[in-house]
């Protein structure tokens, strides 16, 4: 049984936001499953399965309160053409980058507990598999110093 | 309009006195965020440090230095904005640093402060303000992704 997502301040619409970021990050998952090396197929796959149950999740929370969950695109619109390890790589620390993004507006906006504890585990696993991400894209830091934040 | 007997005039005004000096005492207290200042803080001159110290380790920990001085900036931004009043401790020279024996000391030691910040911020992030949680889990989130760059 799921709580409802609780109905103020916009909590809302940062669930759906959260909600379409963790859609995006499952597709992208997918798409890069094609292109990067053996050796990132564990940690890829990882990554994809967490952002599953984050989805459901909140799929689950944001039924549970009478809203509709926004659905998954087909397919999305990426912001460089994937080509190559280097390229899947990069639209995968974008997408992480979005879901901390999504997260960290949630978390502004709700004192519940279970929403806040997800919304942390969320941005930590953005940021530390995110950091595989950008030693494969060739990206430095890789780490940011504060995730979820809009790039300076 | 109810008479207040002589008794509960005094129990009142007791009570009263009592809020009060509970009021003085919370203003008297630190700042939640005084703690995660501080760990950045230590971590930044610790990791700059160690960089001048031992060149080769200059690559690893450059990063961590910028990483935790932006931390520690953006919680004193938060910290001066919401307790002027606690502006004497934000503003002593910090303490200081002893020079790390090696490379590999320091890295451990910066390793272990980096997880360490990663739990009580993660824990911080759930129970403190709406409008800190997002900055508060950040760090923490920021914090996770260093601990694990020098672990690797």
């Amino acid at each position: 049984m799921s709580a409802p997502v609780p109905d103020s301040d916009g909590a809302p619409a940062a669930a759906q936001a959260a909600l379409g970021a963790e859609h995006a990050a499952v597709w992208c998952c997918g798409l890069a499953t094609a292109f990067l090396p053996a050796s990132a197929a564990q940690p890829l796959a990882d990554a994809a399965l967490a952002h599953r149950q984050r989805r459901d999740a909140l799929v689950a929370r944001l039924e549970a309160s009478g809203e509709q969950p926004v659905p998954a695109a087909a397919a999305y619109a990426t912001p460089r053409p994937v080509t190559d390890a280097a390229s899947a790589a990069a639209l995968l620390v974008t997408a992480e980058d979005d879901v901390a993004g999504a997260w960290r507006a949630l978390l502004e906006r709700t004192d519940d507990r279970d929403l806040r504890t997800t919304g942390v585990e969320a941005m930590t696993a953005a940021t530390t598999v995110g950091r595989r991400w950008r030693i494969l894209a060739g990206v430095t830091p890789t780490v940011p110093s504060l995730p979820g934040s809009a790039p300076a | 309009m109810p008479h207040l007997s002589r008794r509960s005039f005094v129990v009142l005004t007791a009570g009263v006195a009592t809020l009060g000096a509970a009021g003085c005492a919370r203003d008297d207290r630190p700042d939640e965020l005084e703690a995660p200042w501080t760990a950045a803080r230590a971590d930044a001159a610790l990791a700059t440090a160690a960089a001048g110290a031992f060149p080769d380790a200059a690559a690893r920990l450059t990063p961590v230095a910028d990483a935790r001085r932006t931390h520690a900036e953006a919680l004193a931004i938060e910290i001066r904005r919401a307790r002027p009043d606690r502006a004497e401790v934000l503003d002593a020279p910090p303490p200081a640093v002893g020079n790390p024996s090696s490379a590999a000391d320091a890295v451990a030691a910066l390793t272990r402060s980096l997880g360490a910040a990663r739990d009580a911020g993660a824990a911080l992030a759930v129970t403190t303000a709406r409008y800190r949680a997002g900055l508060v889990a950040s760090v923490a989130a920021s914090c996770a992704g260093w601990a694990e760059a020098l672990a690797s």
